[in-house]
C-alpha cells in the first residue's frame, strides 16, 4: 500500500471510530443502558463506514455484527429474524429475473426505440431520458435502471462528441424520484413496506406513491429543462447535423424483445396482483409480493437451464445484499434494544403527534439523512422510528424524502454512486461535489416540497393504522393469522 | 581526462587513446570486431574475448549497427563488466559492414555494456547523435592519424551522456498515420494492410489529435448495449457492421477517434514511457514536441531496447 494510501486509510479509520465513539459517550450520557450504548455505536461506525470505506463497508459491518454478539447486544435469534431475508430473497428474485430480461435483449430493445426515434432533438432526448429513467427504476431497481440509462446517455453523447455529464445528472435525478414510485423502484420501498405494521402492499405504493412521483417528476423535469438548457440546445444542434449526414446514433439490430416484454408484464401483473392472491389464498400479507420474483425467477432458470448459474453467480450482487443483511441486523439491534422507541418518544415529546408539523419533520429529515448516508442505511434505522408514530401518511413522508433526498448530494444514493462510477471508468472524469449540490439542491429541496404538499392534500383519505390492521386481519384464514402473528 | 561535471559524463570518457585502433589495414568486419575485442581485454579486461565476439556477431548478424553515414555502433551486452566500455576503429580504405549496406564503414565505435544496466548503449548512443548525422564525421576521423587525436575528437563540447535515457532516445519513427480530413474507409485500410491496432490522427501542422484504434471500431459496431443479449441470432450475420461499411467513405475519423491514449513529451524520461505502458494498458505511448508528433514507442520495441539492445 502506498503510504499517502496508508495514511488516508489511518486518518479516515480514526475519524470513523472517533464518531463511533462520540456517539457511544452522548448516549451513556443521555443514560441509555451499555447495550443501548454499544448497537447505536456500532450503527453508526456502519453510516460511517458507507462513508468513509465504501469498499470496507461489508467488512466493517461482519465485525460490526461480531461486536453486537460478542457483548450480547445481538443474540443469534434475533439476527437471524432482523436478517430481513424476506426482502434479501425479493432482491434476488429480482436481480435474476433482470439478468434474464437483459439476456433476452428487451433493455436493448428499449434503448434502440430512443436511438431511432425519428426528428429527435435535445429537448425530446431529455423528457424520454427522465420519463424512461423513472419508469425503469419503478419496474427493475433503481441501480439496474441507471446502468442500462447511462449506457443509452453515453452512447448518445460519444455519437455527438458532448459531454456526458449533465444528461446523466438528469438521469440519475429521474431516476432517484422514480424510485419512490413503486415498492420494485428502491430497496428502500421493500424495507419500508416490509417493516411497516401491517405491511404495505404494492397497490399502496401504486395508489399513494406513484402519482406523486409523476408529479415530482414533472416538476423536476421543468427544472432540469430549465438549468440544462445551454447543454440541451448544443445537443439539438449536433443532432441537427448529425441528421444532415445521415447518420443515425448507433447501429441497430432485429431485437426479438417480445419474449422478455411479455416476462415483464407478467412479472409486473403478478407482483401487481399480489394483494388480491393473498386474500384469494388467505396467506399472511406480502407472502406473494416476496416469492412472485423468486418464482419467476425459478420458472426463467428452468427455461434457462444454460445460465441459470450465471443468473445465480453474476447477476446477483450478494456483496450489496449480504451488506444489507448485516445492515438489517444492526439496525435490527438498535429496535430490539428500544433505541428506536426512545427515540420516537423523544421525537413526539419534541413535536408532538400533529401529522401537519411531523409529516414536513419527517420529509426534510429524511432528504438531509438520505443526502448524507446511504438512503438503506437511514431508512434501516428510522422505519422503526416512524412505525411507533403509527400514522399512515408519515410512512409515505418517510418514503419520498429518503427517496429525493438522494438526489441532494452526489453521495445521496446508490444510482449516483453507481452512475459516476460509470462516467468515471469510461471517461477519467468526475464531478465536482458543489457542482452536483448546486443542481441537487434546487431539484431535492423543491421536489421535497412538492412531495410534501402532494401528501398534505392526500392524507386525509389515507387509511389509518388501525383500519390497515383490521382489513389486513379479516383477509386472512384463521392458521395465517396464527402464523402471521408467529412471525411479527 | 575530466569524467564527470555535475552529473554530466563526457562520452570521451568512456575509452582512452590506447582503445582506439587508428587507420588499420584490417579489411573484413568480422576480424576488426574481433581485434578490437581483443584490444579491450588487453586494456581493461572484459572476460572472455571470444564469446563477447560471438555475441557480437550475432547481434550484427541479425541487424547491423550502422547508425550514420560511414559510422556503426556494434555493441553487446556482457555479464562480466560493471561499467560502460567504449572500443574506437579508424580505417581510411573502410570496411564492407553488411551485404545490404553498400558505403564502406570507417568509423566503429563499440560500446560494451553491463548487463543489468537497461539502456546504457542508448545513453551511449545518443551522445553521439549530432555528430553521427554529419555526412563528414566518418572521413574527417579516419583521417586522424593516432589515437590521441582520435580521443580528443570524441572529447569536444556537447558529446556528453544524460543523466538518464530519454523517451526521444527510445522511440521510432511514426510510419503509419492518420490526417483529420482523412476518412474511416482509409483507417480500416490501414488496419488490415500494416496489421496493427492504433493509427494517430494528426492536423495540418502536425499536431497529434487522436488515435484510431481497431478496438475503438469494434466498439462503434458493437456497442454495450447489443452485447447485452446473450443470443447471438440478431448479429449472425454481422448486421451491426452494415451500416459501418456503408457509411464508411462518408465517415470523418472523428466519428471513431478516441482521445484516450498516452503521451510522453520527447525529454521524458524512458521511465515515463514504462509507466505509461503500465498504468494506462496500452500498446503504444506516443512522443510529442509540444503537441507535434515526432515518435511512437511499442511496448515491443520498448522492452527490446530496454532488456535486450
Amino acid at each position: 500500500m502506498p503510504e499517502n494510501t496508508a495514511k488516508h486509510t489511518s486518518i479516515r479509520m480514526l475519524i470513523m471510530l472517533a464518531v463511533s465513539a462520540s456517539v457511544g459517550l452522548l448516549t451513556h450520557l443521555l443514560k441509555l443502558n451499555n447495550q443501548q450504548v454499544i448497537a447505536s455505536a456500532i450503527f453508526v461506525m456502519i453510516v460511517m463506514a458507507t462513508l468513509l470505506f465504501w469498499n470496507f463497508r461489508l467488512a466493517i459491518a461482519f465485525i460490526g455484527i461480531g461486536v453486537l454478539m460478542g457483548t450480547n447486544t445481538l443474540d443469534l435469534p434475533t439476527f437471524i429474524v432482523e436478517c430481513k431475508i424476506d426482502v434479501i430473497l425479493f432482491l434476488v428474485g429480482m436481480m435474476v429475473t433482470v439478468g434474464v430480461l437483459r439476456d433476452l435483449g428487451l433493455f436493448t430493445w428499449i434503448i434502440q426505440s430512443v436511438i431511432k426515434t425519428p426528428k429527435m432533438t435535445g429537448r425530446l432526448f431529455v423528457i424520454m431520458l427522465i420519463f424512461l429513467s423513472a419508469i425503469m427504476s419503478c419496474i427493475v431497481d433503481e441501480v439496474t435502471s441507471i446502468v442500462f440509462m447511462a449506457t443509452l446517455v453515453f452512447q448518445v453523447c460519444d455519437a455527438l462528441k458532448i459531454s456526458p455529464m449533465p444528461f446523466l445528472i438528469i438521469s440519475v435525478m429521474a431516476t432517484n424520484v422514480g424510485s419512490s414510485g413503486t415498492m420494485l423502484g428502491n430497496p428502500v420501498g421493500i424495507v419500508i413496506g416490509q417493516n411497516i405494521t401491517p405491511p404495505l402492499s404494492f397497490v399502496d405504493f401504486v395508489v399513494w406513491s406513484f402519482p406523486i412521483m409523476i408529479i415530482t417528476l414533472t416538476v423536476t423535469m421543468f427544472i432540469l429543462l430549465w438549468w440544462y438548457r445551454k447543454e440541451i440546445e448544443h445537443l439539438s444542434e449536433r443532432l441537427s447535423e448529425r441528421r444532415e449526414m445521415g447518420m443515425g446514433l448507433g447501429p441497430l439490430i432485429n431485437v426479438p424483445y417480445k419474449t422478455g416484454l411479455a416476462i415483464l408484464v407478467g412479472m409486473i401483473s403478478f407482483i401487481g396482483l399480489h394483494h388480491w392472491l393473498e386474500i384469494k389464498l388467505g396467506l399472511a400479507p406480502n407472502t406473494v409480493l416476496i416469492v412472485a420474483p423468486l418464482v419467476i425467477a425459478g420458472v426463467l432458470m428452468v427455461f434457462r437451464q444454460e445460465r441459470a448459474r450465471h443468473y445465480i453467480e453474476a447477476d446477483v450482487e450478494w456483496w450489496t445484499l449480504l451488506f444489507f443483511m448485516m445492515l438489517f441486523a444492526v439496525a435490527g439491534s438498535l429496535q430490539h434494544t428500544r433505541v428506536t422507541e426512545e427515540i420516537a418518544n423523544h421525537f413526539q415529546n419534541a413535536f408532538g403527534s400533529r401529522p401537519a408539523l411531523l409529516m414536513p419533520i419527517i420529509i426534510a429529515l429524511s432528504a438531509a439523512g438520505s443526502a448524507l448516508v446511504d438512503n438503506v442505511v437511514y431508512v434501516a434505522a428510522f422505519v422503526p422510528v416512524v412505525d411507533k408514530l403509527g400514522q399512515t401518511p408519515l410512512v409515505w413522508a418517510l418514503l419520498q424524502g429518503v427517496c429525493l433526498g438522494g438526489n441532494i448530494t452526489m453521495i445521496g444514493s446508490t444510482a449516483n454512486i453507481v452512475a459516476l462510477g460509470m462516467a468515471e471508468k469510461r471517461y477519467r472524469t468526475s464531478i465536482k461535489f458543489f457542482d452536483w449540490l448546486k443542481v441537487g439542491l434546487v431539484v431535492g429541496i423543491t421536489s421535497c416540497l412538492v412531495a410534501w404538499g402532494c401528501l398534505m392534500m392526500t392524507s386525509k383519505y389515507m387509511p389509518t393504522k388501525q383500519q390497515r390492521l383490521q382489513t389486513a386481519q379479516s383477509h386472512l384464514k384463521p392458521a395465517a393469522v396464527h402464523d402471521s402473528n408467529t412471525i411479527r | 581526462m575530466a569524467a564527470k561535471i555535475n552529473n554530466i559524463i563526457r562520452f570521451s570518457s568512456l575509452f582512452t587513446p590506447k582503445h582506439v585502433i587508428c587507420q588499420t589495414k584490417i579489411t573484413e568486419r568480422d576480424e576488426l570486431l574481433l581485434e578490437m575485442l581483443r584490444k579491450l581485454a588487453l586494456v581493461v579486461g572484459i572476460g572472455d574475448a571470444e564469446d563477447a565476439y560471438q555475441s557480437l556477431l550475432q547481434r550484427e548478424n541479425e541487424i547491423p549497427t550502422v547508425v550514420g553515414p560511414g559510422i556503426a555502433m556494434p555493441h553487446v551486452r556482457l555479464s562480466s563488466i560493471n561499467r560502460i566500455i567504449v572500443g574506437v576503429a579508424t580505417s581510411q580504405a573502410g570496411i564492407k559492414y553488411a551485404p545490404n549496406i553498400n558505403q564502406p564503414v570507417k568509423l566503429i565505435i563499440m560500446t560494451l555494456a553491463p548487463k543489468i544496466a537497461p539502456g546504457a548503449y542508448l545513453q551511449a548512443m545518443s551522445s553521439l547523435a549530432k555528430i553521427c548525422q554529419y555526412p563528414a564525421t566518418a572521413d574527417n576521423v579516419a583521417r586522424l592519424d593516432n589515437a590521441q587525436k582520435v580521443w580528443e575528437f570524441f572529447d569536444q563540447d556537447g558529446m556528453t551522456l544524460e543523466e538518464h535515457l530519454k523517451a526521444s532516445d527510445i522511440m521510432g519513427p511514426v510510419t503509419v498515420k492518420l490526417q483529420e480530413h482523412d476518412t474511416l474507409e482509409r483507417a480500416i485500410d490501414l488496419f488490415v494492410r500494416h496489421q496493427i491496432r492504433d493509427v494517430p490522427v494528426i492536423d495540418k501542422d502536425g499536431d497529434l489529435i487522436g488515435v484510431v484504434s481497431t478496438h475503438e471500431l469494434l466498439k462503434v459496431c458493437l456497442p454495450d448495449y447489443i452485447l447485452w443479449i446473450e443470443d447471438l441470432m440478431p448479429i449472425i450475420n454481422f448486421e451491426p457492421f452494415a451500416e459501418i461499411l456503408r457509411k464508411e467513405s462518408k465517415t470523418w475519423l472523428t466519428e471513431i477517434m478516441t482521445m484516450d491514449y498516452a503521451t510522453v513529451i520527447e525529454d521524458a524520461p524512458a521511465a515515463q514511457v514504462a509507466k505509461e505502458f503500465a498504468k494506462q494498458k496500452v500498446d503504444h505511448v506516443y512522443v510529442l514536441r509540444e503537441k507535434k508528433l515526432v515518435g511512437v514507442v511499442s511496448l515491443a520495441m520498448f522492452l527490446n531496447k530496454i532488456l535486450r539492445e
